[in-house]
Formats: structure tokens, C-alpha cells, sequence
């Protein structure tokens, strides 16, 4: 329900990274996101087809805080030239990474 | 304002909040007329809210200290209206100052008693009682057995507060005056400063003197004071309301008894040194940079400070709030947010906000300012780059962090060929070594061709490597390749395919097994992990989670491979092997495996010190790593220490409420579940174990240190060499450093290092940096 999700995210440690290069490589996203804490995991989005990066990723943070940060401090900054949108995630789930291509 | 008849109390009283908080903000009506107009519906408001009212007064006193004299004047306006509501609300402060006092928060207990202060000049306060009040302060150093912190943080608040009360007082009680001078430059004059050359960020005082806070804020009060007090920063709204304010009545207040001092819980803040980049001359248009003296220097960092706290969650609205600064046509604007915001991304030991706050406030501030702001920021970033002789290393670390993530986002542009001069130095020297690192990072950041088409061709020798994968095991041996070379890259390409063909890590252990049959004697066998190692991660080299999934699905190999504490730091070593031109692969892999426990902690900080990796020891990643470890290390001590705290807790509770009521029966019958003597006693265990090895890590690290320096020392003795070449300066640097960021749990060790490690007979260099730092750190 609304109200879970709500939750959900309230206590998230990951965010759904956005508007990235397709030629953004997850070694760059990887530097630019351990600038706010140790990171958990990160899973590049794929495209459905082709199995290629297609400008998007999940991140997460051992901690939540560091989530914050990024939030705050990373959101609307440049990687690759290109503004970086982040927003929080529920939570990554196997099958979410690819997208739409 | 008519209320609505229909509004609720909670209605009321969020109103009330909304209006008090939001006096002195941008309104298209006076200053004094909202006050006015608040002081009037506030009065009103009284008989039926004066508890809402004086609480939420309260909490502005001290958490929006940037507007310290307009609630100070609405305070006054209140007390003349209802002088026994002004008289409650003075009691409020003190009670609340005594709260902040004994619970730690200094800081906000220093904006409390500057507004206390202030109060003064609204005639709510007699001078005798604020008086009384600063000497009560200062007296705090005639203590004994407390520590200078303590000392030096009742002095720092009285000259704090001095530049709000100091007119007033002066012209009241001008022989009190005096003799609080007296005792306060006495102090300053005896106090001792080991921790000055601890937390500079420039060794020497060239071209700016870097001054220890409590002397410089002392000598800006005196000069204040022969100026007869007057500067032109602070607001002072109550001057507009004297002939209202004359007729108030004034209250006192009986001595404020200073809350004692508490070993290991009353934590003051640590000295700061002031942080000086311009002077008026890099300013040479407009309006002239207060000097190192003037208070106004001083005021002007601490309310651009304030502003930059109140707003630190939005960068937008901390950017623009700066760049809108009141009274910003008195100053040259841009070089003191600028001096301001490095003074605190290089603060040490630690900035007060993370460093990704400095990056992410720069770039805002370049975009709502493109035609300014980047010019100084250029500046500033050259005078920090003419300095790195003397830089301290951490300061470097961070200029280096800070520098290139800022070039990332301004598509790398930078006037390169300003700094060619350089490339004529040993480039182990400060400044092409920072070149080297900035590049490096930019490459994390971009990939290698572009940050090697970013700078000029002379530049090339500090391009780094394109970060490709040094295989050993390549499938073309040499022309002079031995029979054993081929044997082994034969058996690397049976390896290769056996992974290939997904086979289980057990049935690996046996191919290996086979390929190098362990003598019975022999322990480790490091040909064995090589070879695996390396064709592991030669396979797995497309990507970070490709590496990582292939650490985790061989998990049991690598443990088996490398069982020991030799075993161990060659896994490193054959990590940094492969991928040595590729830092960033190394520190996430350390990471991982440190993670995975397939090192540990003292392994890496061995690996680190061992000769494979003196060529790289003054390299930045080394030293990320090195931290990075030691982080983990505590945080494992941390986290286990948290668990037993609660654990006790949660059995002392069980423990005690055996009530014969409801719920205590409710309690015993979930008893079963709290935590009896067995488990406190297991996670005891644990914690002790996590004690052992953090202590075991740092006597590690500080015993190589002192091996490496002590060998450096004697060797350039016995050549007749100078000792002081830029690894020996870099070194000595990385030692302080792990003392200062570190430090309590450095602390923790202090006896048993004093007694193993440095002992007397230590060369005076070494020993030197571990007397400085078990002066700051008692």
C-alpha cells in the first residue's frame, strides 16, 4: 500500500540514480557516490535487450545517512557533463535493473 | 491581525511559531515596524500563551544566533510591556544555559550567553549581573585539575560575547572592565599551545600568519577595545527603539554557578587555528578585506558560519543566503565566503561538515555567481597550489579531492600551463605530485583518454597509467620465457577454463592441489595463490561487480589458498600485482576482501608497510586505504561496544522492575527473552576480541612508522645526508596524521604505546610527534 511504500523509504539506504550517459561506467558512478560513505551495493540499469548500461542505477549505502548526503550534496551535480538526478528507492529487487532500453 | 474565532490552540500556537521565526526575514515593511507589530500581538497573546511564547523565544535565543539582536530587541520590547514576563524569561536562559552546560553543547551554550549578553543593551539585563556573569567565566581558569579545553572554552565565550556587550559594559563598569582584561590576557599570555603545529594547515606563517584561535580573537577584542568598541557588523535593531527602551525596568540575576567539570563527559571543543589565505591587497577593488585583527574579520566569518549551519541540508538556499550576505556591500563578498568555506573544508582534524558539502556549496555557488565567483575560486585554488610546500598532508588530500571533483563538473577546464613550471621539479616533490593525484582522481571521475587530452603535452609525465589489467599469466609468453613460465601459464589457461566451465570451488581446490603438491613442512604455498589469483581476477576484470561476484562465488578457494597471516598480505600483494595501474580496482577489491574476510585488517596495514609497496608509499591511494581499514576496524569496535551497552541495558531493566503489578508480571513473563549472564558474557567476549585487534592494528602501524623513520634517520646520519627529503617529510606527515584522525581511539593506547613503542631511546624526531599528541589528547 501507499502507506508501506511510504515507510519503505522513509528507512531506505538506496537511491534510483538517473539521467547518466549510457557511456557512464559503473567505476565512475562508483567514485562519485563513495564520496558520501561506504556504498552497500550498486547495480547498473541495463537495457532489456542488449544488456547495456542505459542511464540509470540503484545505490546503496551502508548507511543511511550517507543516502542522505548524497541526496542532498550529489543530486544536481554533473558526472560525464550530464546532471546527475537521484531520488530515493524503495529498495533494489532482482529484475528491477533493466529497463526499457 | 483579527483572529478567527474558529482557530484551535494547536492552530494558535503554530501561528505564533511561524511569526516569531520569521521576524527579520525579507519583508516589504521595516524592521521596526514588524517588530512593533510582533511585540503588540505577542503582548496580546500573553495571558493566554505565555508558556508557547517564551519557549519558542527560547529556542531562538540560541539556534538562529544570526539574529541574536533582533530577538534580543523583541525581548526588550516584551519587558516593557510586562516586566514580570521579562523576568520569567531571563530565568528561562539561565536554566537553559545550565542544560546546554552539563549536557555538552557548547556551541549552542555559546550563542545563549552571547544573546544573555546582548540583553544588556535592551535593558533587560543589569550590566552588574552580565558582569558578574563573564567573571564568574573567566575565574573557570583559576580551577585546577581540569582540563585547558575547559579553560579556554569559558575564556573564548566571554571574548565572543564581548563585541554585543562590551560598549555597554565598559561605560557602566569600566573598573570591572579592567580587571576582567587583566585576568583574561594573563591567561592567554601562560596557556601552552602544543596542538598549534598539530592543526595548522600551513607550516609556516608566509605569507599570512596562521594563528591559534584564543590569541588571535584576543588580539581582535583589544583592538576592538582600544577602538572604543566600535565596529559596523553587527546589527543593533534596539538603537532604534532607545526612547522606548530607556524606560524598561531591568532584571538580576543571582551568580550563575558554573556546572563542574565531569571527566570523559564533558567534552570540549578542541583549538582551532585561524585558517588566512588573503589579505586586503588580493582584493585591491571595491571594499577593503578587514585585517587579521579586526573584528569585523572575525564577525563576519562567525555570522557567515551560523548562516552556513542553520541552512547545511539545502545547498541551494546556503549558496544563495551567502551570496545575499547583509551588509555584503561593506566587503569584499566573494573572498570571504570563499576564505570562509576553505578555512572550513581544511579545519583540522576534522571539517565540521562533510567534505562532499564543500564540493557540492563551490559548484552552487559558481552557478548562481558565474561571474565572479569562479575567478576568486581560481585564485584561491592558486595560491593553495603556490603553498604546498608547506601544506599539511590531509589539507592536500582534500585540496586534491576537492579540486578534481570540482573540475569534473566544469568539464575538466583549468589553465594548466600556469602550473608548467613545476615540471622542472623532482616530481616527488609537493607540487607534480599533486598534479599527478588531481589527474588521477579526475581519471575516477572521466576516463583515462580524456583527462590525457585535458592537459598540455609536457604534462604527459604526470598522466597516469591508462588503468589496464597487468596480467602475469598472458596466453603469448616472451622470447626469454623460462620452462617455468610456461608450465605456469599453462596451467593458468587449465584454470581459466575450468571457471569458464563453472566448475565448484571444491573441485578447483583439487586442480590446485595437483598442480603444486604441498610439501608436508611447507604452510603457504605462494605459487599456488598466485596462480589462481591472478587468473581469477584476469577474468573477472570487465568491471567492479564482475570482480566482486567472482571473489564471492570463490570464497572458499581463496580462504583455503590463503589460510595464514602470510597468506594473507600475499593476497594483496598479488592483488596490487595485477592491478598496479589501476588504484581505484585496488581499493574497492581491499575492500571487499576486507569485508569478505579474506584479509584482514592487520594484514593490509602490514601489506602497506612491506617493501612491494615502498615505491608507491607516498602515493594519496595508500594512505586512502590505509584509513579506510582502520575506519572499518573501529567501526567493528563501535558497533560491538553499542550491542553490549544495550544488551546490559535491556537486563538491568528486566532486573529491577519486579513490581508485583500487571506489568511487571507482563515483564517476567517475557523475561525468557532479555539477555541473561551467558550472553552479556559472549558479546563481552567479542568485544574483547575487537579490542585486541584494533589495539594489535594500531601498534602495527605505529611500529612500522617508527621502524621505516628510525632506518630513514640513521641511514642519511651515517651519509652525512640531510633527512629531511620530501619522503621523510611526507612520511613523518602520514604519522601525525594517523595520531589526529584517529585520536580517540589512539587514546584508547596511549600507555601501552609509551611503554612498547616510544620509549626514550627513539630519535627525537619521532619522539617529538607522539609528545605533541599526548598533549592534545589528554
Amino acid at each position: 500500500s501507499r502507506n508501506d511504500q511510504e515507510n519503505l523509504l522513509r528507512n531506505s539506504n538506496t537511491l534510483y540514480v538517473g539521467n547518466l550517459s549510457y557511456y557512464t561506467t559503473e567505476e565512475q558512478i562508483h567514485e562519485l557516490f563513495s564520496k558520501c560513505g561506504d556504498l552497500k551495493r550498486l547495480v547498473m540499469g541495463l537495457d532489456k535487450f542488449k544488456k547495456t548500461p542505459c542511464g540509470f542505477c540503484f545505490v546503496e549505502y551502508m548507511e543511511r545517512s550517507s543516502a542522505e548526503d548524497a541526496m542532498r550534496y550529489i543530486n544536481g551535480t554533473r558526472l560525464d557533463d550530464r546532471v546527475v538526478r537521484t531520488d530515493w528507492d524503495a529498495g533494489f529487487k532482482e529484475g528491477r535493473q533493466y529497463g526499457r532500453g | 491581525k483579527r483572529r478567527k474565532t474558529s482557530e484551535t490552540t494547536e492552530e494558535i500556537e503554530k501561528r505564533l511559531e511561524s511569526l516569531i521565526c520569521r521576524v527579520g526575514e525579507k519583508s516589504s515593511s521595516s524592521l521596526e515596524s514588524n517588530l512593533e507589530g510582533l511585540a503588540a500581538v505577542l503582548e496580546a497573546d500573553l495571558p493566554n500563551f505565555k508558556p508557547q511564547i517564551l519557549q519558542i523565544l527560547l529556542c531562538c535565543s540560541y539556534q538562529l544566533p544570526e539574529k541574536c539582536p533582533i530577538y534580543t530587541t523583541l525581548v526588550g520590547l516584551l519587558n516593557v510591556r510586562n516586566y514580570k514576563c521579562g523576568g520569567e524569561f531571563v530565568e528561562m536562559l539561565l536554566l537553559k544555559l545550565k542544560r546546554l552546560l552539563s549536557i555538552s553543547q557548547f556551541e549552542n551554550a555559546r550563542f545563549l550567553i552571547q544573546f544573555v549578553s546582548d540583553l544588556v543593551n535592551c535593558n533587560v539585563i543589569a550590566p552588574a549581573s552580565v558582569m558578574s556573569l563573564l567573571d564568574g567565566f573567566v575565574d573557570v581558569t583559576k580551577q585546577e585539575g581540569i582540563p585547558q579545553s575547559r579553560k579556554d572554552w569559558y575564556v573564548y565565550v566571554v571574548m565572543a560575547t564581548l563585541p554585543w556587550c562590551g560598549a555597554t559594559l565598559t561605560e557602566k563598569k569600566v573598573d570591572e572592565m579592567e580587571v576582567l582584561f587583566t585576568k583574561m590576557q594573563r591567561y592567554i599570555m601562560t596557556r601552552q599551545k602544543p596542538h598549534h603545529d598539530f592543526l595548522r594547515v600551513w607550516a609556516i606563517d608566509e605569507p599570512h600568519p596562521q594563528e591559534e584561535y584564543m590569541d588571535c580573537l584576543f588580539a581582535q577584542i583589544c583592538k576592538l577595545r582600544e577602538d572604543n568598541w566600535v565596529e559596523d557588523i553587527l546589527p543593533r535593531p534596539y538603537k532604534a527603539f532607545e526612547p522606548v527602551l530607556e524606560n524598561a525596568l531591568q532584571h538580576t540575576f543571582p551568580d550563575f554557578v558554573v556546572p563542574p567539570h565531569i571527566e570523559g563527559t564533558s567534552l570540549y571543543p578542541i583549538p582551532k587555528v585561524i585558517f588566512r589565505i588573503f589579505d586586503y591587497t588580493d582584493c585591491p577593488e571595491g571594499p577593503l578585506l578587514p585585517g587579521n585583527h579586526a573584528i569585523e574579520r572575525w564577525l563576519i566569518e562567525e555570522s557567515m558560519r551560523n548562516m552556513i549551519n542553520t541552512n547545511k541540508y539545502d545547498k541551494k538556499e546556503c549558496a544563495t543566503r551567502l551570496l545575499n550576505f547583509p551588509g555584503k556591500e561593506k566587503i569584499p563578498l566573494n573572498h570571504m565566503i570563499i576564505e570562509c568555506l576553505l578555512g572550513d573544508m581544511f579545519r583540522l582534524p576534522v571539517s565540521p561538515l562533510q567534505q562532499i558539502f564543500y564540493t557540492s556549496i563551490f559548484i552552487e555557488l559558481c552557478r548562481l555567481q558565474p561571474g565572479m565567483i569562479p575567478q576568486v575560486l581560481a585564485i584561491a585554488s592558486d595560491m593553495l597550489f603556490e603553498r604546498l610546500d608547506t601544506m599539511n598532508i590531509t589539507c592536500v588530500d582534500r585540496f586534491v579531492n576537492w579540486f578534481s571533483h570540482h573540475l569534473s563538473n566544469f568539464q575538466f577546464r583549468w589553465t594548466w600551463d600556469d602550473w608548467g613550471d613545476c615540471l622542472q621539479e623532482d616530481f616527488n616533490s609537493p607540487k607534480p605530485k599533486f598534479i599527478r593525484e588531481v589527474l588521477e582522481k579526475c581519471m575516477r571521475l572521466a576516463f583515462f583518454a580524456r583527462i590525457r587530452d585535458i592537459v598540455p603535452q609536457d604534462f604527459e609525465p604526470l598522466v597516469p597509467q591508462p588503468p589496464k589489467i597487468c596480467f602475469k599469466y598472458e596466453v603469448v609468453p616472451g622470447a626469454n620465457a623460462s620452462e617455468d613460465d610456461h608450465m605456469m601459464i599453462t596451467s593458468s589457461q587449465k584454470i581459466i577454463a575450468a571457471i569458464k566451465n563453472k566448475c565448484q570451488d571444491d573441485e578447483l581446490i583439487v586442480m590446485l592441489e595437483e598442480m603444486f603438491p604441498q610439501g608436508p613442512e611447507q604452510v603457504h604455498n605462494g605459487k599456488r595463490l598466485e596462480l589462481f589469483l591472478q587468473s581469477l581476477l584476469f577474468l573477472a576484470q570487465k568491471s567492479f561487480s564482475h570482480s566482486f561476484s567472482a571473489l564471492f562465488k570463490f570464497h572458499k578457494v581463496l580462504k583455503w589458498a590463503a589460510s595464514d597471516e602470510e597468506g594473507k598480505v600475499d593476497v594483496l600483494r598479488i592483488t596490487k600485482d595485477i592491478w598496479r595501474n589501476h588504484p581505484q580496482m585496488l581499493i574497492v577489491l581491499v575492500d571487499r576482501m576486507l569485508r569478505m574476510e579474506i584479509v584482514d585488517c592487520s594484514s593490509v596495514a602490514k601489506w602497506l608497510f612491506s617493501p612491494d609497496m615502498a615505491p608507491d608509499f607516498t602515493r594519496m591511494y595508500v594512505w586512502e586505504i590505509m584509513h579506510m581499514t582502520i575506519r572499518k576496524m573501529n567501526k567493528h569496535v563501535a558497533r560491538l561496544d553499542a550491542s553490549l551497552v544495550e544488551m546490559q541495558e535491556r537486563a538491568i531493566v528486566d532486573d529491577k522492575k519486579m513490581d508485583d503489578d500487571e506489568e511487571s508480571d507482563m515483564r517476567r513473563s517475557y523475561s525468557v527473552f532479555a539477555p541473561n549472564e551467558e550472553d552479556i558474557q559472549k558479546m563481552k567476549e567479542q568485544v574483547d576480541t575487537a579490542s585486541g585487534e584494533q589495539k594489535k592494528l594500531f601498534l602495527i602501524i605505529f611500529q612500522r612508522f617508527i621502524m621505516i623513520l628510525s632506518d630513514h634517520l640513521a641511514r642519511s646520519a651515517g651519509l652525512h645526508k640531510n633527512y629531511n627529503t620530501s619522503w621523510y617529510k611526507n612520511t613523518i606527515e602520514r604519522l601525525k596524521e594517523i595520531f589526529l584522525l584517529h585520536k580517540d581511539m589512539v587514546k584508547k593506547y596511549m600507555s601501552t604505546m609509551e611503554n612498547l613503542l616510544f620509549t626514550v631511546d627513539l630519535d627525537p624526531h619521532i619522539l617529538t610527534v607522539f609528545k605533541q599528541f599526548a598533549s592534545i589528547a589528554k
